[in-house]
């Protein structure tokens, strides 16, 4: 076929371009791995006492979660188009990982000295990393077949970056199980999680992000 | 409009063509198209001095995907940087492929009879788009068939097959897309 042909074909009752197409992509994905993430939460470990919810525990964690979903979301958002800028979500995600490590150090200075490998360990230092990433993996699937369908230039980053969205999903699930009450144990573990999914994510990304 | 001035010239004919074919001016987006073809050939044509054999077929890969991509186009960024970082995205993914073929090629064939008996360059194209529709499952087909090569109305195509307005887009948005993806395993 002449490359006049094929111009005649795509531009023929083209109609106009979609509008909104990388939200209305991401969206619904991030929305299933939140459902998916909270449901295995409260089945598999069990929701923590309602009394946990009048006090910050719980909700410090969902902020944190909830604001670098956004942030990573708006930088995978921007990695699904070719040559979009990505100074301001990148700040965006610093930003939030920044003010929950200062929260997290922060309260580990006010705690006295005896209690500080107590408050950073918790009880569940160990698994708690692995739980965030098994919760995220609805998410990271969806986020990954959402990115597949618009235009990543850079495999590794987008898939980091759905990683670290869908990671951060996959962490407000986990928010609903977990008893931890320390700032400095969300700081560490939570991320530590958190990363984990966008290395698992780049992983992927690199492999299934081709168009 | 000069295919061959200066960038800026470039993007300043190119995008209010560009603005226009987002909203729905079929006639500005075929221009578009156009314009950008020349442009796609002169860049691939840089970067593949020693397949010129693939520059066309890559011109017409990337113009595929620009269509199917063009939801991701954001108005605030030049149209050109926004084509470049597709049409860089389609040349790496050729040499991935091709890397990846040739060598199995040296491993397995020592002489290619396909290449004896095949077709001689046209002026066009190396690889046959009409041919890959066929391909196409029979529904995605019929709707590229009767709206982008018969040019019946997306209205007179659902008559004529029954479907409904939405599913003839819908299968022609996805013919397409299938279209990119026989493209690429193609080669």
């Amino acid at each position: 076929m002449k490359t006049d042909t094929l111009i005649d074909l795509l531009s023929r009752q083209a109609g106009p371009a979609p509008r909104a197409l990388v939200a209305r992509r991401l969206s619904p994905a991030a929305l299933a791995g939140l459902v998916a993430s909270a449901l295995a939460a409260i089945t598999w470990f069990g929701p923590i006492p309602a009394t946990m919810f009048a006090t910050a525990v719980p909700w410090t964690k969902m902020v944190y979660a909830g604001a670098l979903a956004l942030a990573a979301g708006w930088l995978t958002a921007r990695l699904s188009r070719p040559a979009a800028p990505l100074q301001r979500p990148q700040r965006a995600v610093f930003a939030v990982v920044g003010v929950m490590a200062m929260m997290g150090g922060v309260s580990l200075v006010s705690e006295p000295a005896g209690g500080r490998v107590q408050a950073l360990l918790g009880h569940s230092w160990s698994s708690c990393p692995w739980s965030v990433l098994a919760l995220s993996l609805p998410g990271l699937a969806a986020a990954l077949w959402a990115v597949r369908g618009l235009a990543p230039t850079r495999p590794l980053a987008a898939g980091f970056a759905a990683g670290l969205m869908a990671g951060s999903v996959g962490a407000f699930g986990y928010a609903l199980s977990c008893p931890e009450a320390s700032s400095a144990f969300v700081a560490v573990w939570y991320s530590l999680g958190i990363a984990l999914t966008g290395i698992v994510g780049a992983v992927l990304g690199s492999r299934v992000l081709r168009w | 409009m000069p295919v061959d001035a200066s960038p800026g010239d470039f993007e300043s004919a190119l995008k209010p063509l560009w603005l226009r074919a987002q909203s729905g001016d079929d006639v500005a987006y075929r221009q578009a198209l156009g314009l950008l073809a020349t442009r796609l050939r002169g860049y691939l044509k840089r970067r593949l001095s020693g397949l010129p054999d693939e520059v066309e077929d890559l011109v017409q890969e990337t113009l595929l995907a620009l269509h199917l991509q063009r939801g991701t186009y954001d108005p605030p960024l030049p149209v050109s940087a926004w084509v470049v970082a597709i049409a860089r995205h389609k040349l790496v993914d050729l040499w991935r492929r091709r890397g990846r073929r040739d060598s199995l090629h040296d491993a397995i064939d020592d002489v290619d009879e396909q290449l004896l008996v095949a077709e001689p360059d046209d002026g066009g194209a190396h690889r046959d788009l009409e041919r890959l529709f066929d391909e196409l499952p029979h529904a995605q087909r019929q709707a590229i068939v009767l709206t982008k090569l018969e040019g019946l109305s997306v209205a007179e195509a659902a008559a004529r097959t029954g479907a409904s307005e939405s599913a003839i887009k819908v299968q022609v948005h996805r013919g397409l897309k299938r279209l990119a993806a026989l493209v690429r395993k193609d080669g």
